[in-house]
């Protein structure tokens, strides 16, 4: 499914076509800036000839308009420059959006099961800083580029209009520097192991201060500590190579602009002796020469943009160019519309070729309003039949029918709208316990909300704090204690109101007794909703119509609920 | 700042002088530069001079110009080594406070927001201190020094640049003071548009299941146009001081040559020291562009470092002073005295005072209702949280008076969230004891119960875990922290909800399985379900805080 690396020609070609440059802002930039580069130059030169001249005592008068035009030029290139440098990151930032939303579609889709290869704190790397640098693609990379071509085309020009020698000194020493000056860059460029390490110290980060506790208490702190500065030297080598060659591209535009500047001196000197160039306009020479080498840096700086940008490109694109595992049919069928029959037809599912199959010919009905448990030991498939539910991982063989109809056929989204979910971990988001019971319904009124809360027991607790609802959960509801996650996380399913509701280990972090209060507050919550419900232990099940037993992806046996204690060990009568 | 640099040592302290002197060479050049250029200029213009009579100063202006390129080759290595010698430091004073400070101070920080002060956070204040600094001792004494040479060669012209210097630096002061504050918030943007993007990639199944992929979509686009939005605000007050730098260094080349001009008018100067001084006015203003320049890095540095400096200003919770030796923990019992933890932020204690007697071998249970302080009691003896009052003790030894890496080396711990990290199976568990051989390992893997899980995965034991472990459920999960507990084989074992994921045939299973390693070790456990372990002496409910010391005895 991953594809090879692209060449960064390529890789710069698809960035453009996911987010074109804003065509007028980066126009508007690159005129800015010859017009910049022009002033800077322009102001020496003029300065040159306007000193020459007076030097040959002629009058106010002559000089007086090389005067106002040297005025006029001293004072424009600062708001020049100042317009172009807003204009240019303006540009570059604008392009930013699109990419980023363009990653997160394309992430989307691959979530859960192919997103786990990827550590989150890289990807969510990719997404920032990844994403950041693209920016210089217009800013860095193009604007530039344009600008110095057409700065040093006029400098050889002006330079031939006087001297035509000197416009041969000159294009041949610009062009050396302006061939020369990217492609030392470019050999120092970064190299995509760099970017990869500097995606991997981050994610050694985020596995120190989330999981600091393990590797303190069993004193493996220091083995972190030594792969993070191991990482620190790679990238301080990296940073190494990048800067012995800006400085080469500065020492190479140096020698060329020495060379230049005095080539074109001794055949200005030789020109003003033979007559050939009026002597006012000697000085013109050498400054125009020597102005003209200062945009060619920048031309370095560009290429080893353009790489920096061809590496995050193309880190953007391994991600985004995966092969999602379901795709929506070409023309989607609607589902019957109210509470529908839902049912799993021999259904197998394989996460992996060549790994066990993770469900094997399950088949199982849930009728509307109907509560079904779903028992058996770690790894039987009991979650897998929530990923096929939710259509989240594709069938291998059989199918899933909502209303008759199987779910292949029907958008994902259709099919998803049929579920609420409540995951073991809860999976809050950063935001007020409102903000998450709200999240599924933001609209849902207030009397649902009351209901939901009270349901999943939380009244009194939300009742005690001193935000109350508008109490911050913290990223992921780490300010919450698992059970509070959990409970959150079950209001948030009761308040969206969906015909299904999934609990996957309701109650997994509390003792047994108030998980079966919260279990029984739940299946009478949710009269009138089909409910499936799966647990390892199971101390009542007279709540629900149906028990299903899993192991090893197989329905091993489907009896009716009752009140007797089931906690869907394979040996139950041993106890 | 000499705190910081001290970090550096005294390479810092060569770096930003050794730097330092190659700007001021520079400078140095231009002025070579200009003077060569207006004694050819002048002496082929008023003395009719041939090329040959000034091929020795022409040959000098070329390597004069090729000389600056070289020693500007030299400053950037010189600095960018300053910049990564910094940032290096720093960084790793930083994660290590963050493991000083433990995982209770950790768990209320945002994950994202910590890695990015430690990467691009720690680049940013090295980019302060190796480039910005250097530049800024450049920026201070170059101007000084090409002025007093304008002065000595023209006193009018140096007036004029001297004034428009002065009248620059105030702005400079206060733009830069406004940027600063400016950067502040952005970098406070950038850090929370990570933690945020963060969350929302870990929270994707979610946003999915309930068809809101639509709010992580427009989270995302919001946040972007809103970094945008904040990061132009910012831009443009940070390229107001180079405005207005820019602004009076071309006005002062504009106005002094203005004046020079007027002046050749009347004889007042001549053309030498007039095309001498217009090529060296630029000169005066250069250093402080550049070092305005690196100010937008810089700032970003200062808000970076604002930011790290917040987290090492945390004082580590106190940490004992290792006087004494750990006693054999085989043989001396464990005991709480009133020990009890108290967060800030919460007003009931996290750990009502506990006092416990737990002789060698004995095995413990702790129950109560969530909440009630069992994570935290065995938190508090596994090292990993600091108690408010109270003592543990081993023996007669207090724990604060051990070095800490005996007293983890002889405790196994199992949390009840455990965390997997990004490598592989056999890696994971080896957390517990990295020089573990295979049969160890696989041992271990017995004993927890993982045959069948690692019989599952494709790779075995080099299968990847994930992180958060979502290939792996719970109780798998579970199993592995507890493979881990089993290889690191401490004589004092916590086990914290160790049969809470899985079901009771399974919990059965673990107990047969574990019993043969807990024989001889002295157990605390805390649990909802007490058949883990067999043989448990006392049930102490913290919920009540009335010790039961009837025998549990499982079958």
């Amino acid at each position: 499914m991953k594809r090879g690396p692209q060449a960064t020609g390529t890789t710069l070609g698809r960035l453009v076509s996911v987010s074109p440059p804003p065509r007028w802002r980066l126009a508007a930039a690159i005129a800015l800036g010859v017009l910049t580069s022009g002033a800077t130059i322009g102001l020496l030169a003029g300065s040159g000839v306007l000193l020459d001249k007076a030097a040959t005592r002629p009058g106010l008068g002559a000089i007086a308009g090389l005067l106002a035009v040297v005025e006029v030029v001293a004072v424009s290139r600062a708001p020049l420059r100042y317009a172009e440098r807003l204009v240019a990151h303006d540009a570059g930032f604008r392009a930013l959006a699109r990419w980023r939303v363009w990653l997160f579609d394309r992430l989307e889709p691959l979530s859960p099961a192919p997103l786990q290869t990827w550590r989150s704190g890289d990807l969510a790397r990719r997404l920032v800083a990844d994403v950041d640098a693209l920016q210089d693609l217009y800013l860095r990379g193009l604007g530039p580029l344009v600008i110095a071509v057409a700065v040093a085309a006029v400098a050889v020009v002006v330079e031939g209009v006087l001297v035509p020698g000197a416009a041969l000194v000159l294009g041949a020493c610009l062009l050396v520097a302006l061939v020369g000056a990217p492609a030392i860059a470019w050999a120092g460029r970064p190299r995509d192991a760099d970017r990869a390490a500097a995606g991997s110290l981050s994610a050694d980060v985020v596995d120190l201060v989330q999981g600091a506790a393990e590797l303190i208490a069993f004193g493996r702190s220091a083995d972190q500590l030594a792969r993070i500065e191991a990482a620190t030297a790679r990238l301080a080598r990296a940073s190494r190579r990048q800067t012995r060659a800006t400085g080469a591209v500065g020492a190479l535009v140096g020698v060329c602009a020495a060379a230049a500047t005095a080539g074109i001196l001794a055949l200005g000197v030789d020109a003003v002796a033979g007559r050939r160039l009026e002597p006012v306009m000697l000085a013109v020479l050498p400054l125009v020469a020597l102005g003209s080498f200062e945009v060619v840096p920048a031309l370095g700086a560009a290429a080893s943009g353009l790489a920096d940008v061809g590496a995050a490109g193309r880190r953007l694109l391994e991600v985004g160019d995966q092969t999602p595992p379901i795709v929506d049919p070409d023309a989607p069928r609607p589902v019957p519309p109210g509470p529908v029959e839902i049912a799993l037809r021999d259904a197998r599912l394989r996460y992996e070729t060549g790994a066990p199959p993770a469900l094997d010919g399950v088949t199982l009905t849930l009728k509307p309003g109907s509560k079904t448990a779903l028992i058996g030991p770690s790894g039987s498939g009991k979650t897998s039949v929530f990923h096929a539910l939710l259509r989240f991982w594709p069938l291998e063989a059989g199918r899933v029918e909502l209303g008759g109809v199987p779910t292949d056929l029907v958008a994902q989204r259709s099919v998803r709208a049929h579920f609420a979910t409540v995951v073991e971990d809860g999976d809050l988001f950063a935001g007020s316990i409102a903000d998450n019971v709200r999240f599924a319904r933001p609209d849902a009124p207030e009397a649902d909300v009351d209901a939901a809360l009270s349901a999943a027991q939380l009244t009194g607790w939300v009742a005690e704090l001193p935000l109350g609802l508008a109490t911050p959960v913290g990223e992921r509801g780490a300010r919450l204690s698992g059970g509070q996650r959990q409970r959150v996380a079950l209001a948030r399913a009761l308040v969206a109101d969906r015909p299904v509701l999934l609990l996957d280990e309701p109650g997994g972090g509390l003792d047994q007794v108030s998980a079966d209060r919260l279990l029984a507050d739940v299946l009478s919550g949710a009269e009138g909703r089909t409910v499936v419900v799966i647990s390892h232990r199971l101390s009542d099940t007279s709540g629900f119509g149906a028990v299903a037993q899993l192991a090893a992806g197989r329905l091993v046996s489907l009896g009716l609920g009752g009140s007797e204690g089931l906690d869907g060990s394979e040996d139950r009568g041993d106890r | 700042m000499d705190r910081r640099l001290g970090a550096a040592g005294s390479r810092g302290r060569r770096i930003v002088i050794g730097a330092s002197a190659l700007g001021l060479g520079q400078s140095a050049t231009v002025v070579v530069q200009a003077v060569l250029l207006a004694t050819v200029i002048r002496r082929a213009l008023e003395a009719g001079a041939t090329l040959s009579a000034v091929l020795p100063q022409v040959v000098g202006l070329g390597i004069a110009i090729a000389a600056r390129g070289v020693l500007g080759w030299v400053w950037e290595w010189t600095t960018q080594r300053g910049a990564a010698a910094v940032g290096g430091a720093l960084r790793e004073d930083l994660v290590r406070r963050m493991v000083a400070l433990g995982p209770s101070w950790l768990a209320g920080e945002r994950a994202g927001e910590l890695a990015l002060s430690a990467t691009s956070g720690a680049d940013a204040v090295g980019v302060y201190y190796g480039r910005y600094l250097p530049q800024m001792v450049v920026a201070a004494l170059a101007p000084v020094g090409v002025l007093a040479w304008v002065g000595v060669t023209d006193w009018v012209s140096v007036l004029i640049l001297f004034g428009l210097l002065a009248a620059v630096l105030p702005a400079m002061v206060v733009f830069g003071r406004r940027a600063l504050e400016a950067t502040n918030r952005q970098w406070r943007g950038l850090s929370s548009l990570s933690a945020h993007l963060l969350e929302l990639i870990q929270g994707l199944p979610t946003l999915r299941a309930f068809g809101r992929v639509d709010y992580g979509r427009r989270e995302v686009a919001e946040a972007t146009e809103g970094l945008r939005r904040a990061t132009l605000r910012t831009l443009r007050v940070a390229f107001l001081s180079s405005l207005s730098l820019e602004l009076l260094a071309g006005l002062g080349t504009g106005l002094v040559a203005m004046v020079l001009g007027l002046r050749l008018l009347d004889g007042g100067t001549t053309l030498y020291v007039a095309l001498a001084v217009i090529l060296v006015s630029p000169e005066v203003f250069l250093p402080l562009r550049r070092a305005s320049v690196e100010f937008h890095s810089s700032a970003e540095g200062r808000s970076g470092e604002t930011r790290i400096q917040a987290v090492l200003a945390v004082a580590p919770g106190a940490t004992g002073v290792a006087t004494t030796a750990l006693p054999d923990p085989r043989r001396s019992t464990l005991v709480l005295e009133e020990a009890t933890v108290e967060f800030p932020d919460r007003s009931t204690p996290a750990l009502s005072p506990l006092s416990l007697r737990v002789e060698p071998g004995q095995r413990v249970a702790l129950v109560g209702p969530s909440g009630s302080g069992k994570s935290t009691a065995l938190h508090a003896v596994a090292g990993l949280v600091a108690l408010t009052s109270g003592r543990i003790l081993l023996g007669e030894v207090d724990r604060w008076h051990v070095d800490p890496e005996a007293w983890h080396r002889a405790v196994s711990w199992v949390p009840q969230r455990p965390h997997l990290f990004s490598t592989t199976l056999a890696e994971n568990i080896r957390l517990g004891d990295p020089g573990a051989d295979d049969d160890r390992l696989a041992e271990a893997v017995t004993a927890a119960g993982l045959e069948e899980v690692v019989a599952r995965l494709p790779r075995g034991l080099d299968s990847a875990v994930s992180e958060r472990g979502t290939t792996l459920s719970t109780g798998e999960r579970h199993r592995i922290a507890i493979a881990r507990a089993v290889l690191h084989d401490g004589p004092i074992v916590l086990l914290d909800e160790p049969g809470n994921h899985l079901d009771s045939a399974a919990r059965r299973a673990l107990a047969r399985s574990l019993a043969g390693w807990l024989s001889d070790k002295t157990v605390l456990v805390a649990a909802h379900h007490l058949d883990v372990v067999y043989d448990l002496e006392r049930v102490i409910d913290l919920g009540r805080l009335e010790h039961t010391s009837a025998t549990v005895t499982h079958p």
